[in-house]
């Protein structure tokens, strides 16, 4: 019951000594309600203070019942465990503090810290004790304690020897804490007493980040989600950006701190605190380059955005701190261009700028598809890509190269519920002979889940395009839905040759209501 | 038992009215609704007598010695009291449920019944009694304490808005400490869950109410300290550290307040010398500061120095039984006996309130290390 931890392993014959381990990290405020009561609850019925007469000598009537005519020591009157003396004792949180009462679990980033009590059970002296305490890890053996060069000198019969050891948690897995204990028992044996605790340490948090690039802002989200059983208050968490990044975190409660009363803000900061089992919490980073070149060129293969430093506390501020690994960006491009169109793009994170006549390769590092369509749903990113750039969404490089290639060329900043709007498009023929004359439409819509309607001719044509040659088209369409939507299915058919293409999967863009 | 007389007797304090018949009570007279033997459960509950009051109860019921409706549902509020003290949740559950089929029924309103109370409205209903059958499910670890008490609130809510009653009326005040006892006791149970946000929700309730109550900004401190919250946990500390020192008289208890949260912030950050330091003057002030005396005794754990650890615990049950005699400061108490390898012998049964005064059990003889059985 005291989180007391059984020891394994003491030597061969019995031994005067013996090791007992208690884990002593913060205690806890216990709460409980506290079984108290108001004599004006409890004599008279609940409406007798509608009564103004009643009212006026209730509170002198109540109040001599309630003075107990034992004149004895004070202490041993029962009143202050009956009479509640004011409501706020209701909410059963005295201050009182409990010990751990279980060994509980261990995770990575905390510091471990223990209670070892070193018992001499006989009925005789012990002398000379040397005691050492160290933590084994698969990887790594750490000494807390060695009193080699101090000796205990004695322990007597019934007596004990106390320490407190703490030791940083780095790493996962089995930890073992022994302790060893080498003395000379009552008959002036040397003895030797090994004892182990074992236990294992497991990972309280885990982060998942994605990174989505529009223009020339980088936006880092970062997910920790949590694995302990307890909640944990996110105290710091801090991004530590590279070289030539600045970060600046994004708080969408910001806004309404400010417009709190200010006595209001004195006392109420809403904290973050992550549910166990499973909680989440997201943070959102914005991330500025701030190299000498401008916009327009980037470090070849500086895509190392820095790393996210995490300190939380459970009870009584008990801390852990962990720190992730570098976090990489999606982006690794060189891009030269002096005349950039900006063009519709459609995977998060990678972007792709037209150039006149130079498209730019653009790779992705660790980001899937999945991570994409996810996007869409975190409310956050939707709402602040529309604030900057509604027309700006990272497209993949097609790899490998396709015969046909589908671009878009233009389309409106704003997009209005059910109004029509035009797209610009370009279909590029990257192939060494004329292609086409082609069709193009949207492909079925099986669910009825499509989020636009074709304004106008539902099959477009449109005719040969030569070799290594484009040729625009233009799309009227109508947005059925409000938000960030997908423009799906755009099939291209080459009529000669009889081949269908998709080279467009799918298109986002942002609806606003009218 | 003795029969009961045809008149009403006066009841304590109030001289002048006697008491009247109880066939033609005035209805001013207060005194009715106090009778003698109300009285005399209150002053059993002072003294921590429950099973006397079970007994005085069933003997008032077998006899059929309770002469007014009110009686009957005062009675059944004490018994279930007394009952939940000794941990016989279930028979204070029952005993309820089976005397009572609904609290807002009209029998339970002193218009059922005119010939006793003229002149007299509203509801005869303890509101504890209505407060400790919200509460009863937590002990018979059943979730629906909660939805209880949530409603209850409604229902106190209900009374304050239905008559615009301001802090000044005594009804205003009676039925607004009351709100604030049932959110009290809502917290505890979200408290005892885990459910940091909502205490804190609930705290801001409370404070946006009553500002300046050092008590309440208490309690926020330690709800903040409980999810690790440090800074905030300080502020509001300091906070009603200040609003008590602007007091031009502190009690002994505000001062100890004060005392003891700046221990627990000192606790907080390893500083356990100075923590002890402040209980101690806390323990000065006021030698039955039970939750002092606990979080002292921790502190000298954490420094290592669990002989002292113990002896602290262990004079508490002596000096100050009543005062100290508390569930957890036993649990800590054994925790540390546990670990200081004690074989315990004690048996304590901490909800039997009959305190008779301390037996030494001596243990096994190893340590010579003696403690109460109580």
């Amino acid at each position: 019951m005291s989180g007391n931890v059984g020891g394994g392993g003491a030597g061969g014959g019995s031994h005067s000594l013996a090791f007992r381990v208690m884990r002593l990290c913060r205690p806890s405020l216990h709460v409980e309600t506290p079984l108290k009561f108001d004599p004006a609850d409890l004599l008279v019925g609940e409406d007798l203070f509608d009564d103004p007469t009643a009212a006026d000598r209730l509170p002198s009537l109540l109040s001599s019942l309630s003075h107990s005519s034992d004149s004895s020591s004070p202490d041993l009157n029962f009143r202050s465990r009956f009479l509640l003396p004011d409501p706020s004792d209701a909410t059963g949180l005295s201050g009182l503090l409990v010990l751990p009462q279980s060994f509980g679990a261990i995770y990575l980033g905390e510091t471990f810290c223990s209670y070892i009590s070193i018992n001499n059970s006989s009925s005789f002296e012990v002398r000379d004790v040397v005691i050492k305490a160290e933590i084994q890890t698969e990887r790594q053996r750490v000494l807390l304690l060695d009193t080699t060069k101090t000796p205990v000198e004695t322990i007597r019969a019934g007596g004990r020897y106390d320490f407190i050891v703490e030791h940083d948690v780095k790493e996962l897995g089995a930890h073992t804490l022994v302790c060893t204990a080498l003395y000379n028992d009552g008959d002036g044996e040397r003895k030797y007493l090994p004892q182990f605790f074992k236990f294992i340490v497991a990972n309280p948090i885990s982060v998942r980040t994605k990174v989505r690039v529009v223009k020339d802002l980088t936006f880092l989200e970062a997910c920790i989600e949590n694995h302990t059983k307890a909640n944990l208050f996110m105290d710091q968490v801090e991004f530590q950006p590279a070289q030539h990044w600045r970060a600046t975190v994004l708080a969408a409660d910001k806004h309404h701190a400010e417009n709190k009363l200010s006595s209001d803000a004195e006392i109420f900061k809403p904290p973050i605190l992550i549910r166990s089992g499973g909680g989440i919490h997201n943070f959102l980073y914005l991330l500025k380059s701030f190299s000498q070149e401008s916009k327009q060129t980037r470090i070849e293969g500086s895509n190392i955005l820095g790393k996210l430093q995490i300190t939380w506390r459970t009870n009584l501020g008990e801390p852990g701190r962990l720190q992730t690994q570098q976090i990489l960006g999606s982006l690794y491009y060189s891009v030269l261009f002096a005349n950039s169109v900006p063009t519709r793009c459609q995977k998060a994170g990678m972007p792709s700028y037209r150039h006149t006549g130079f498209l730019c390769k653009v790779s992705g590092e660790g980001l899937n598809k999945e991570d994409a369509l996810e996007y869409s749903d975190r409310l956050h990113l939707g709402t602040i890509i529309s604030h900057f750039a509604p027309h700006i969404i990272p497209k993949p490089w097609p790899v490998p190269r396709k015969e046909i290639d589908l671009q878009v060329v233009k389309i409106p900043q704003v997009i209005v519920l059910h109004k029509p709007f035009e797209v610009q498009l370009s279909l590029a023929n990257q192939t060494d002979r004329t292609l086409g004359p082609f069709e193009i439409w949207f492909s079925g819509d099986a669910n009825g889940e499509r989020a636009f309607m074709v304004n106008g001719l539902q099959t477009m044509a449109l005719p040969e395009v030569r070799a290594f040659s484009s040729s625009d088209l233009n799309m009227n369409l109508i947005a059925t839905k409000v938000g960030v939507q997908k423009i799906t299915g755009i099939t291209v058919f080459d009529s000669v040759e009889k081949k269908t293409y998709e080279p467009l999967p799918e298109l986002e863009i942002f609806v606003d209501s009218d | 038992m003795e029969s009961s007389p045809e008149r009403e007797p006066p009841a304590t304090v109030e001289g002048g009215d006697a008491g009247s018949d109880a066939g033609s009570a005035d209805s001013q007279n207060v005194d009715v609704l106090i009778s003698d033997e109300v009285a005399a459960l209150q002053e059993l509950a002072l003294r921590g007598s429950w099973r006397t009051i079970i007994e005085k109860v069933s003997q008032a019921r077998s006899f059929s010695l309770l002469r007014y409706p009110h009686e009957h549902l005062v009675y059944l509020t004490f018994n279930a009291i007394a009952l939940t003290k000794l941990r016989r949740f279930t028979e204070a559950m029952e005993d309820i449920e089976s005397s009572v089929e609904n609290l807002d029924s009209p029998s339970y309103r002193y218009e059922a019944f005119p010939n006793i109370y003229p002149n007299r409205k509203g509801s005869m209903v303890p509101f504890s009694l209505r407060w400790i059958h919200a509460l009863l499910p937590t002990f018979l670890k059943s979730p629906d304490s909660l939805d209880r008490l949530y409603l209850l609130l409604n229902f106190v809510r209900s009374r304050i808005d239905a008559e615009k009653d301001d802090d000044s009326s005594s009804r205003g005040r009676v039925w607004r400490r009351r709100e604030e006892l049932v959110i009290g006791t809502i917290i505890s149970i979200h408290s005892s869950q885990k459910e940091f946000g909502v205490c804190l929700n609930l705290l801001r309730y409370l404070l946006n109410r009553d500002r300046h109550n050092p008590y309440l900004l208490s309690k926020l401190g330690y709800v903040q300290l409980q999810f690790g919250d440090l800074d905030e946990a300080r502020i509001s500390f300091n906070l009603a550290e200040k609003l008590i020192l602007e007091k031009k008289e502190s009690s002994v208890e505000d001062l100890n307040l004060v005392g003891r949260n700046k221990a627990l912030l000192y606790m907080v950050g390893k500083d356990y010398v100075s923590s002890i330091r402040e209980y101690d003057q806390c323990i000065e002030r006021d030698a039955s500061d039970a939750v002092a005396i606990n979080n002292k005794a921790l502190c000298l754990m954490y420094l290592r120095d669990l002989t002292d650890s113990i002896k602290v615990l262990e004079n508490s049950l002596e000096r100050v039984p009543t005062a100290a005699l508390n569930e957890m400061l036993v649990v800590n108490l054994c925790s540390i006996l546990f670990n200081s390898s004690i074989f315990l012998l004690t048996l304590y049964d901490y909800y039997n309130e009959h305190f008779h005064g301390i037996q030494r059990i001596s243990d096994c003889g190893i340590c010579g290390v003696e403690y109460a059985k109580f």
